[in-house]
This record gives structure tokens, sequence and C-alpha cells, in this order.
């Protein structure tokens, strides 16, 4: 008896879904793209306000799996439409491999900072490593690298709680982006400039010791960043990742941001590196997702809930919003990153 | 690219299919299948593929399962074989949960697993009984793996760790070692572990070891169990070992963090993504729970280390200094090597440097094992066996050991022996394939035979074991087998496997009494015997 009346309301619900359907269904569809996607920018593809506008707008719905932004674009794309890496050198490598996409179009910046702890922090600019000015605390990439390769321990800078030597943690260079732009900034910084085909074979050697110390390395982005946070200052000091990732941390997390603000900072390389976050369209179908991405309201979104800064240099809007001290209004100490072929170089030596 | 209809209709049709799976579930909600625990009755199944020392945190989930009427079924692995799983095609779980990252991340080769997180930190430490740590003088100092090592090396420190290529805490317990021993290089290498010293010195190190496990909960249950100084394990286990040890009136082990070998277990619990949006909104729901300020404070009492600011005042009763914790410690690891030099290390303390394993294997051969029965062990016994099949799971036999084979029925029908990882392994294999099957069941008269084998080994050079198949309640008398065993006079586990319509009070007897633990191969046999063999 139970299962004949469950069976009945079963059928009255089939038949509400399909006056439902007649009703306010029309011939509306909305389109599923699919597509990889870096770590970094789940938060703000997940989240419901952008997925709103990119359904009731562009009728649009992205569908995507986590993947390093340099795996991706190095991967088959059979049964893709777009790839979002975090670079431009991943474009620049999918051209390579695959040809022209259908479209592809930067919608996102954000540049490499350095993750740490109050105690590291002070440390770094006790030994003149780091400077504060304002609030804003900037590391001198070539003093940090001098640390580095020379095997200088926690305890040489002042910290003996912490075991070893000093080290950025990062991604993986060769399957993630924070970690390859990281490479990219320490090859710069090695080879006094800009690193490229006449100056990177001189320096992959000692790039190359610097990540074999560094060991086992996470592959993606956003984990590192939950783990420099929760695993605490012992385990990672120091971490290279997004400003994205921080400012998007403290405005979803805000009452987690008021209990750890005080002892977790943000430093800018002198110079860092533009991330750029290029939108490939593998397919036509892909190339809806560019449009939508670059709709005002989403990228207006992206800054204020996810941190990403939308255009160069300036910050779109007030950065005091986010509660977090320190925050650079401007970006002004940028260098290029090195151009594919020498970051395919880099990759190679550090595969 | 796929069409997709307006979300109002979506959402009717779900919450149809809702009502449908609901009434589906019904009927077929008694059957647990593979999964070790069940937690709430739900109609919504959550699978979790887990580490074994997430048991203690089932309170917590069964709160979550009840009140979002949610079944939750835990399977616990190891965590190297968590990593495998996620390496197969088909993943039958919605979520895994293994001790660290570094696994996930080792198996996670095809991005199928979204949204991990850390649920809470542990590090591995060594346990080691509070008078013992004080006379080695490792109380209130800081203590080295070298101070360690010394200790082990002039017997004055025994102890239980996991199997390093079974168990993270073992694995990261074994790299700890590996640095010290070779001088705490910035990081290790291929070359390294060429190295003959190192090798020797490692090996006379692993011989320290009392016993090993395939798993850290289980561990904790068997050194609670046994007579034993001290485990390598996690920090929140030997909290929980030390709850049980003063609850008992027995002394309590303290904790020691070596400071240059230490490992953190981050417990990542991450979604599997096969495509079901309904089953990941359960999932993150059950995330959301877990990394709430309530749960996280709850799961801090079981003595991880949650959250964001440390361990709150409140919970320092759980962190007791008293036992050498030390709730405001700097935790800071050393660095793990990438994948490949890290598998070269397991596979090499695998084949050659951990204390070599003596297993009598006695299996049942009895006529209800005729036809099915007999094939599958015969399937299972050549995963072990066959040596590229056993390297698969980091289970290859080594050099040194010795695999016995007792088949029998109402009596043991023979004895084989096999000494290393060559041809006589192989020929053992061919002894289990050709074995006719009939007769009745006398599990101890074969239990018995092996232990009169392992008279004939100096057993403080090998760890032993005696691994039971049988499908049948046995005849015989456990009686003999304890009067036997007594006289044996040495710590030798009896695992078994339980099959067929084998006694399990049959069985039990004999894990309680010789320490060992109970496997069930009903489900699939040849997981049972690999796991079997990762504790041995």
């Amino acid at each position: 008896m139970k299962t004949k009346l469950m069976g009945l309301g079963i059928l009255a619900l089939v038949i509400v879904a399909a006056v439902l359907y007649a009703v306010l269904g029309g011939g509306q569809e909305v389109t599923e793209i699919t597509g990889l996607v870096g770590g970094e920018k789940l938060g703000l593809l997940e989240d419901e306000q952008v997925q709103d506008i990119l359904r009731d707008r562009y009728h649009l719905f992205l569908d995507f799996n986590r993947a390093g932004s340099i795996e991706m674009v190095q991967e088959d794309t059979e049964g893709r439409d777009f790839l979002f890496p975090s670079n431009q050198t991943a474009l620049e490598i999918y051209e390579n491999v695959h040809g022209n996409p259908a479209q592809s179009e930067i919608v996102l910046n954000t540049p490499i900072v350095l993750y740490t702890r109050r105690a590291v922090a002070e440390a770094l600019v006790e030994q003149g490593i780091a400077r504060q000015e304002g609030e804003v605390l900037y590391v001198d990439m070539s003093l940090l690298t001098q640390c580095i390769e020379s095997d200088t321990t926690w305890a040489d800078l002042g910290l003996p709680q912490l075991y070893g030597t000093v080290a950025v943690g990062t991604t993986d260079p060769t399957r993630s982006n924070s970690g390859n732009m990281f490479a990219g900034l320490l090859a710069n910084t090695l080879c006094g400039g800009v690193a490229d085909a006449s100056n990177i074979e001189e320096v992959l050697p000692r790039l190359q010791s610097i990540f074999q110390k560094l060991g086992y390395m996470e592959s993606s982005s956003s984990d590192l960043f939950d783990q420099f946070l929760k695993t605490g200052m012992g385990a990672k000091p120091l971490v290279a990742g997004y400003e994205s990732q921080l400012l998007e941390f403290a405005v979803q997390n805000p009452e987690t941001w008021e209990q750890v603000k005080d002892d977790i900072l943000m430093m800018y390389p002198t110079p860092t590196v533009w991330s750029s976050h290029v939108f490939i369209a593998v397919d036509e179908a892909g190339t809806a997702g560019i449009e939508a991405l670059l709709d005002e309201e989403v990228q207006r979104l992206a800054w204020e809930k996810h941190g990403f800064r939308t255009g160069l240099y300036d910050a779109p809007s007030s950065i005091e919003q986010f509660g977090v001290p320190g925050v650079a209004a401007e970006i002004t100490q940028v260098a290029p990153m090195p151009d594919a072929a020498t970051m395919e170089r880099i990759i190679a030596a550090l595969e | 690219m796929k069409k997709r209809r307006k979300r109002c209709i979506w959402a009717a049709c779900l919450l149809a299919a809702c009502l449908f799976l609901t009434c589906c579930g019904m009927e077929n909600s008694d059957g647990k299948g593979d999964a070790d625990t069940v937690l709430g009755s739900g109609s919504q199944v959550l699978r979790i593929l887990s580490g074994s020392e997430n048991r203690e945190l089932e309170p917590i989930l069964e709160e979550f399962a009840e009140e979002e009427n949610v079944r939750i079924e835990m399977t616990y692995q190891g965590s190297l074989d968590i990593m495998r799983a996620l390496g197969e095609e088909e993943i039958p779980y919605d979520a895994v949960w293994p001790a660290s990252s570094l696994w996930l991340n080792a198996g996670d080769t095809d991005h199928r697993v979204r949204h991990a997180e850390s649920i809470s930190v542990t590090p591995v430490v060594f346990g080691i009984r509070q008078s013992l740590a004080e006379q080695l003088g490792f109380v209130g100092r800081e203590v080295s793996v070298s101070d360690l090592l010394e200790a082990i090396r002039s017997g004055n420190l025994r102890f239980c760790m996991t199997s390093a290529t079974q168990s993270n805490s073992g694995a990261s317990a074994y790299m700890g070692f590996l640095y010290a021993l070779l001088g705490n290089p910035e990081m290790i290498t291929q070359e390294d572990l060429e190295d003959p010293q190192l090798q020797e010195e490692l090996k006379e190190l692993l011989a320290g070891v009392d016993r090993s496990s395939g798993s850290s909960d289980w561990l904790k249950d068997m050194f609670l169990e046994g007579d034993y100084d001290a485990m390598v394990n996690y920090e929140c286990l030997i909290i929980s070992a030390n709850q049980e040890l003063e609850a008992r009136g027995e002394e309590p082990l303290y904790v020691v963090y070596p400071y240059d070998g230490l490992s953190l277990a981050d417990s990542p619990l991450g979604y599997v993504d096969q495509g079901d949006g309904q089953q990941e909104e359960v999932f993150l729901a059950l995330q959301e729970y877990l990394l709430s300020a309530d749960t996280q404070n709850a799961i801090q009492r079981t003595g991880r280390r949650s959250g964001y600011t440390g361990i709150a005042e409140e919970n320092r009763d759980v962190f007791r200094e008293d036992w050498g914790v030390q709730p405001d410690r700097v935790l800071s690891p050393f660095r793990m090597p990438d994948t490949d030099v890290l598998f070269a290390c397991l596979n090499l303390y695998q084949t050659q440097l951990k204390k070599p394993s003596l297993s009598v294997y006695c299996l049942d051969y009895s006529s209800s094992m005729r036809g099915e029965g007999n094939e599958q062990l015969v399937a299972a016994m050549e995963q072990l066996l066959i040596q590229e099949n056993a390297a698969r799971n980091f289970l290859q036999a080594s050099e040194n050991e010795v695999n016995i084979l007792i088949p029998f029925n109402d009596e043991a029908l023979a004895v084989y022996t096999a000494r290393g990882n060559g041809e006589e392994l192989e020929n053992l294999y061919r002894q289990v394939e050709e074995q006719d099957v009939g007769g009745g069941t006398d599990m101890y008269a074969a239990a018995m035979a092996g232990l009169e084998e392992l008279r004939q080994y100096d057993l403080s050079q090998y760890t032993p074991a005696i691994i039971l198949l049988t499908d049948g309640q046995s005849g015989g008398d456990f009686q003999d087998f304890q009067d036997a065993w007594e006289a044996l006079g040495a710590d030798v586990p009896v695992f078994s496997i339980m099959f067929g319509d084998a006694d399990p009070d049959q069985l039990e007897q004999l894990a309680e009494m010789t320490n060992a633990r109970v496997f069930d191969g009903r489900e699939n046999l040849t997981e049972a015997f690999r796991s079997v063999k990762g504790y041995n």
C-alpha cells in the first residue's frame, strides 16, 4: 500500500515538473561548456553570484575540473571546450602543442607574492632582506635568493624554532602555475634581468639546485595555501602564492581572518611578476566563456570577493574593503616573465 | 558539450528523483557492502575511503549522519592503498581521506579529487614508556633522530611501527631515519640510497622493530594489548593510548618530537568527482560541518591539532604536558623528497631493509573449499607470491624472508618452505595451485605444525607470523594450540582470514590470545591477503 502511494506521489511530481516545464521552460537553454581550471580560481567560478550572472545573462554553465596550468595545456584536449590556466606562457605552450585556439583572452590578473608569519617577516626585515613601506612589505628577491643558495638556516636568521634551511615553498613548477611563475621569477633574479635564450643556460644548474632542495612539492596552489594556513609556521614558514588567495580568504572567512590576521602577512617580491589568467577557448563553444567572464559585474565580483585585479597596476576599487593590512594599492615593480621558449627550457630542466 | 534546461525544471525533476531513490534506497539499505563501518541510516550514501586513524572521529561523523539523514560508509585503508585506489579507473568512493596530502597528490594524476581541505594536523612522534624515556634522558630536552637511533642501536629501545610501505606514519618515520643517517642533507637523492653503509645502518635500526602493522590505528590497539616499550605513531593516537593506559592505572607514554625528523599528517578530505552534483553537495555539507568552529573544537578534543590558532585553552587538558605533549611547539618538519625518490626509498625498505618476514601460510584445502573457494585462494596467493604482482602494492618479498606453506584439512598435509624472493617462491605458488582439495577442517593442527616450523629459526631476526585461512567450523582443540604457543614463548601473531562459513568466534579467540587480528575475506579474498601481508 505504502509503495503504491509513493508511486502516485512520484507520478504527481512528474506531472508538476512537466507543467513547470511548459509554463516556464520555453526554449531557453543553458549551454554547458567543459574545461580545466587552475585551482586558485575555483572560488570565483563556484561563486553562486557569478554562476547566476553567467546563466541569466549568457545562458552559460561552466563545468570544470581542477588541473595545473602547465599540465592542462600539454594534455590531450579531447572533450574540452576551454582551458583556464594562470599565465600567458601556458597559452604559448598550448599554441605550440595544439595550434591556435578558437580564441583566447586575459580575463584576470594577480601578482605573485610570498606569504609568511609575523615572526618570519620580522626576521627578514631585521636582516635587511625585506623592508616595510607604510604597511606594505617588500622582499628583495636577490638577497632572498642568496640566502637560499648559501644554505642559510632559519636559525641563522634568528629563528631557531624552525628546522632546516631557508626556502620558499612553492607548487611543482612542472605541474602548476604559481610554482612555475616563481621559477620564472627566480630565473630572472639569477640572470639579473629577464631570463632569455642568451643567459638561461648559465643559471639553470643553480635553479635546479634550488628546486632540488625543495623535494616534494604540492601540485596545486590552493592546496599549498590551505596547508600554509593550517599546518602552521613550522611546516610552511614562507610560501609563494597569488595575492588573490589571501584577499579571497579574508573576504570568504571573515571570522577566521579576524583570528589570524595579526600573524599572517603578505610580502611583495621586488620585482614580482603578474599572473595573467588567460581563458583559452579550445573550440567555438568555449568562446562564450570569454565574453561572460569579461562581464563588468563578474569582473567586479572577481576583485571584491575573490581578490583578482582585473586591470594591471591599479586596484579596481578600494583595498581597505578586504581588511587585509599591507595590500599594495598599485603594483609597480614588475618584471616580464621569461618568454615561452625560455620557460619551456626551465620546465624541462626541472622535470 | 551538453544542453541544460532551465533550473526550475531541474529542481522539480531532482525532487522527484530524490523521492524515487528514497524508495529504492529503503529496499536495499541493509546490505553494508565492503564498508568497515556504517554511520547513520539515511538513504543518501556517502562512501569514504579513509586512513584508519580517522576511526576515532566516528562519533563526530555519526552526529552529522544522523542530523542530515545521510549514511556514511567508512572503508579504512592505509594511505598508500588510498593512493593506489586513486590511480584506478573506477574509484568506488565519493571521498578520500588519507593521512597526508602527499599520497593524495601522488595518486590523483587524473585530477578527479576536488575540494580537498586539511581537516586537522597531527605530527608523527615517538611514544616511549615514561620511565624508559626518563632513563634514556629524553625528558625535558630536545631530542634528535640520532639520539633515538643510538638508544635503538645500543639495545635500550625497542619499538613498534607501521610498515613504511603500507602506512603514512611508518613511511614518515622511516624517511626521518633515512635523513638522520645521511647526516640531514638538504634533500635525499637516488645516489644516497645506494650507499651500502647507509643500508647496513638502516637494517640494524629496523631490526629494533618489535612488531609491525599495516595501519596506525591497529598499531595502537596492538600496543595496548601487548607488552611493548615504545611506538612510532601519530601524536593524536599516542594521546588516545595514554588515556586508555591511565584509565587502567598503567604507565603512560612520553611523547618525543625528533626535531630533525619530524613529519606532519595534514589529513586532507577530498571529493572524488564522478559528475554527480547531489553527492557533491552532501560531501560539501560534511566538509563544512567538519570545518565549522564547533566540530573543529570537538576534533581538537580527540588530540588533533585543528583550526588556525593553535590549541584552545579549554583543550589543554587533552594535550597534557606531563605526557611530553607540547601544545605550543612550532612543528617544523623535514622536507620530503619528490615522489620518484620517495618510491625508491619505499622499494628499498620493502626489498632490502625491513626486518625480513617469516610467514607461515596455513591454507584450508578441506572439501568445502572445492571449486570457487579454491580458485579465489589461488588467485589471492598469486598476488602475493608472484613478485611482479606483489611489487604493485609494495609487497615484494625480500632476499632474506622466509615463506612457509602448510596446506591443511583435518591435518597438516605438507610443509613447503621458500627462502628469499626468487625461484623458491614461484615454486611455492605452484604448490598452492596443485594441492588437492578434500577432507575435514582442523586449523589448530595446521597452526601447531606452523609453530613447530618456527622453532627452527632465530625469531629475533625475523618478523614472524602465522597467516591462517579457513572457511569452516574447525575441529581440534584450541587448548592444545594455546599450550603449544605458550611453549614456544615468542610473540607470534596468528592473523586469520575469515572465508566461507568460518566461525568468527574461533578466529577471534586465536587473534585475542596472540594479539593479532581477523580479516574478512568473504567480500574480497585477494584484498584480505594483501592487507594481512601488509602487517608482516
